[in-house]
């Protein structure tokens, strides 16, 4: 299991940040989140492994400056 | 340096105008040619007008000068207002002070939003807002002391040369005992030298027993405020409570105040963390979708950006409460204590470093090449000292770079110095000539639109390439975020009101990474409504950060997430609590609407202000060189085939870019028309007379500047 946003949600080897918001609904603001406390932005989320117990926030928005 | 002194040449006791409603209805004038000190009530008419902050500076200003004032004139005047809603302790963000003033950079008004005390001291003090004209024939202080209800006016000799020393110097020398009621504003000796001079307002850090500043950044107002031979102004308050604004609805105030404090204190941790690291999390952010200007503003990430981002200056701020107003829950101003340049006048001495932000960071990091957190921190430390825009420096010193690699500039004009990117030593050697106002340096600190007609007629430098390259619009320098793959962002750069600032509108996520504004007609839309919202914090004295950087986590399920509509019902609330004026967050939008429309025709009486003027180089839409063009090869020649149906099969790389660029240029053009019509001005971009009339602001000396403009 990881955590995601406090709540669980059920891993799998070789899971991505890709494979996760895919199965999550209403993320279409999500371009950055924080995988065990380091950022990650939306151009790696394919590429990105979740580690086992992960714990995961989805951060809603980016709004700069 | 000797001991200070401070003459005292004018004093003038005053009746301290009780606050009501978050209004003191006062305004106090201060004309240093004549050391004449004048207060007179705020009419009822331009207080429903203009609302406050920005609004009301905008007014003095536009009463201050003519068509033809230029920066320098005695009768340019700075301005500082704080708002209704300013002052009040514990609302996230609530006591941002902004500034206006006759720009050195543009000739136009330009505005600065900016945290520390001042603004609700000047105003606790009896003053909604202070206008400073006029120039002195010598050092000046100005002490406005709420707590004795008298304006001082001092000859001032052997003050300490940089903010950093003179901020403390003069908190000390006010209020010794409790240094917490004093609030300076000073500039430094790069604002004197340079015409990207910059503010900083002080805050008595009392956990640190330090004085901290934020700094009013942009357009060169500490440029003016030098030029007027002042050192510093002083604002003296003692306790605040939210009581002290008066509030029509104190309980409401309370209610609100402590909802969206709390919010910010559940979620910022889950968020962007800002009160651990405050703007810096936003550097590999803007690296990894390729917005971080590097080299500059030719690429938008590098490998670097990993040693300049917050999982370095999470570890190097100093911890503690860093916010810029009081008890306010975001508390992004983070610092570095102890820190020794290795350079300069404080070279081997431990100083603390108020900073960096992410612009700072970008600006005079990666847009330089410089990937060094400790380098930024000297940077970051000497440009607030000598009081000079760290933006500006960064875009400035970014162009010179680009221009030395190039050979438009060699060592020859450079006075020996190899000014290629990420030369560290020589950076930080132009700060310090820029401060000084010597050798090159002396040339850098004009800024980049007047580097570009100097290096063209003296160096006989290529002019074109240096229009496409020069990261200015309106003569003010780019702040730090690529806007390539983002016309909307261009956009909200090319017709921001003061010049390539991006706290009228940030749009490249929901443009460019999320696609949420396909047509021009959406873009211009967002280019309405978001520069319309954004005015509004500057009207009412506060920042915008706790607005949309922290958000509720229900806001995905909300018609509009990007507007964040559950906190504008907040600040709409926060509005009718403190001034009793019931309103709705429809209502943000209409006093924000006429102030910003008067705002353009302000441009147009200074001589700007139209299409022409909205203009911006083309590195900020597309790729200026082939190397540029070839960095991101497969991202251009997709946009050619698919987007604009070329075939590319037999193009060069020079042929790529001049196709791309015809076909990106031609869309900005359309969105200037889109945006233009959205709202309600002309094609030349020019307010119509039936939109100044809608908004209320059709007075004769409006209509007398639209008139001659040809608007009919």
């Amino acid at each position: 299991m990881i955590q995601v946003d406090e709540k669980p949600v059920k891993w799998y080897q070789g899971m991505t940040i890709a494979d996760l918001l895919e199965q999550m609904e209403d993320v279409r603001f999500c371009s950055v989140v924080r995988l065990n406390g380091r950022l990650v932005s939306s151009p790696k989320f394919a590429d990105t492994r979740i580690p086992k117990d992960a714990v995961i926030q989805l951060l809603p928005l980016v709004a700069g400056g | 340096m000797g001991h200070m002194q401070l003459k005292e040449i004018k004093a003038a006791p005053y009746e301290r105008a009780e606050v009501k409603k978050g209004y003191t209805d006062q305004s106090l004038h201060i004309n240093l040619d004549k050391t004449d000190i004048r207060i007179s009530p705020i009419d009822t008419a331009v207080k429903e007008k203009f609302i406050g902050g920005k609004g009301y500076d905008l007014w003095y200003m536009w009463n201050a000068v003519t068509g033809s004032t230029k920066w320098d004139d005695p009768e340019n005047t700075i301005c500082i207002s704080a708002g209704p809603l300013g002052g009040t302790p514990g609302y996230p963000g609530g006591g941002k002070s902004i500034v206006t003033a006759i720009s050195p950079l543009t000739g136009a008004p330009i505005d600065s939003n900016v945290g520390g005390y001042f603004g609700p001291y000047k105003k606790f003090s009896g003053f909604d807002v202070i206008a400073l004209t006029g120039k002195a024939d010598q050092d000046t202080v100005i002490l406005i002391d709420g707590i004795e209800s008298k304006i001082k006016i001092f000859a001032a000799s052997d003050l300490p040369e940089t903010a950093y020393e003179m901020s403390d110097a003069l908190t000390r020398y006010f209020d010794e005992e409790k240094p917490v009621n004093i609030s300076v504003v000073t500039a430094g000796p790069g604002a004197e030298n340079t015409y990207f001079g910059c503010l900083n307002f002080s805050w008595f850090d009392a956990g640190r027993k330090r004085v901290r500043y934020k700094q009013a950044g942009r357009g060169g107002i500490g440029t003016v405020f030098a030029d007027k031979k002042i050192k510093a102004v002083v604002a003296r308050f003692g306790a605040i409570s939210m009581k002290t604004n008066n509030p029509a609805d104190l309980e409401a105030l309370k209610t609100v105040t402590k909802t969206h404090a709390k919010e910010i204190n559940a979620l910022d941790p889950k968020q962007n963390r800002m009160a651990l690291v405050g703007t810096t999390h936003l550097v590999p952010i803007m690296n990894d979708h390729d917005c971080l200007p590097t080299h500059n503003f030719k690429f938008g990430s590098h490998p670097g950006a990993a040693v300049i981002g917050e999982d370095v200056y999470e570890h190097i701020f100093d911890k503690g409460f860093d916010g810029c107003w009081r008890g306010c829950a975001v508390a992004c101003s983070h610092g570095v204590k102890d820190f020794s340049p290795f350079t300069g006048p404080f070279q081997g001495k431990k100083v603390f470093v108020d900073g960096p932000e992410y612009e700072t960071v970008a600006g005079c990091g990666s847009n330089l090449g410089i990937f060094d957190a400790h380098t930024i921190l000297e940077i970051n430390f000497y440009c607030d000292a000598y009081g000079m825009d760290t933006i500006s420096v960064g875009t400035s010193i970014g162009f010179v770079m680009e221009c030395f690699e190039n050979k438009l500039i060699t060592t020859d004009h450079t006075g020996g110095m190899d000014i290629s990117f990420g030369n560290r030593h020589s950076t930080l050697a132009l700060i310090h000539q820029m401060a000084r106002g010597e050798g090159f340096g002396a040339i850098v600190g004009k800024g980049v639109r007047q580097m570009k007609q100097i290096f063209a007629t003296q160096y006989h430098a290529d002019a074109a390439f240096m229009q496409d390259i020069g990261m200015e619009s309106k003569g003010l320098e780019f702040s730090e975020y690529i806007t390539k793959e983002s016309l909307a962002q261009q956009g909200g750069y090319g017709l921001a009101l003061k010049g390539p600032q991006h706290d009228e509108a940030w749009l490249i996520f929901l443009d460019m990474v999320h696609n949420f504004m396909p047509t021009f007609e959406d873009k211009a839309e967002a280019l309405h409504w978001f520069p319309m919202f954004r005015t509004w914090f500057g009207l009412c004295g506060l920042c915008k950060l706790p607005w949309n950087d922290i958000v509720p986590e229900d806001n995905k399920d909300t018609e509009e997430p990007a507007k964040v509509i559950k906190h504008i019902q907040w600040y709409a609330d926060f509005f009718s609590a403190i001034t009793g004026k019931k309103t709705s967050t429809d209502d943000l939008i209409s006093m924000s609407e006429a102030v910003y429309n008067f705002q353009r025709v302000f441009n147009l009486k200074m001589g700007y202000g139209t299409r022409d003027h909205d203009t911006i180089p083309y590195r900020a839409m597309g790729p200026v060189t082939a190397e540029e063009y070839e960095s991101r090869q497969e991202r251009y020649d997709t946009q050619l085939t698919e987007k604009y149906g070329m075939d590319i099969s037999g193009m060069d790389t020079n042929a790529k870019v001049a196709a791309l660029r015809k076909e990106r240029e031609s869309q900005y053009e359309q969105l200037k028309d889109a945006v233009y019509e959205r709202r309600g001005w002309n094609r030349n971009g020019i307010p119509t007379k039936e939109t100044v009339k809608r908004l209320g602001i059709d007075f004769p000396e409006v209509l007398e500047v639209l008139e001659q403009n040809g608007v009919k």
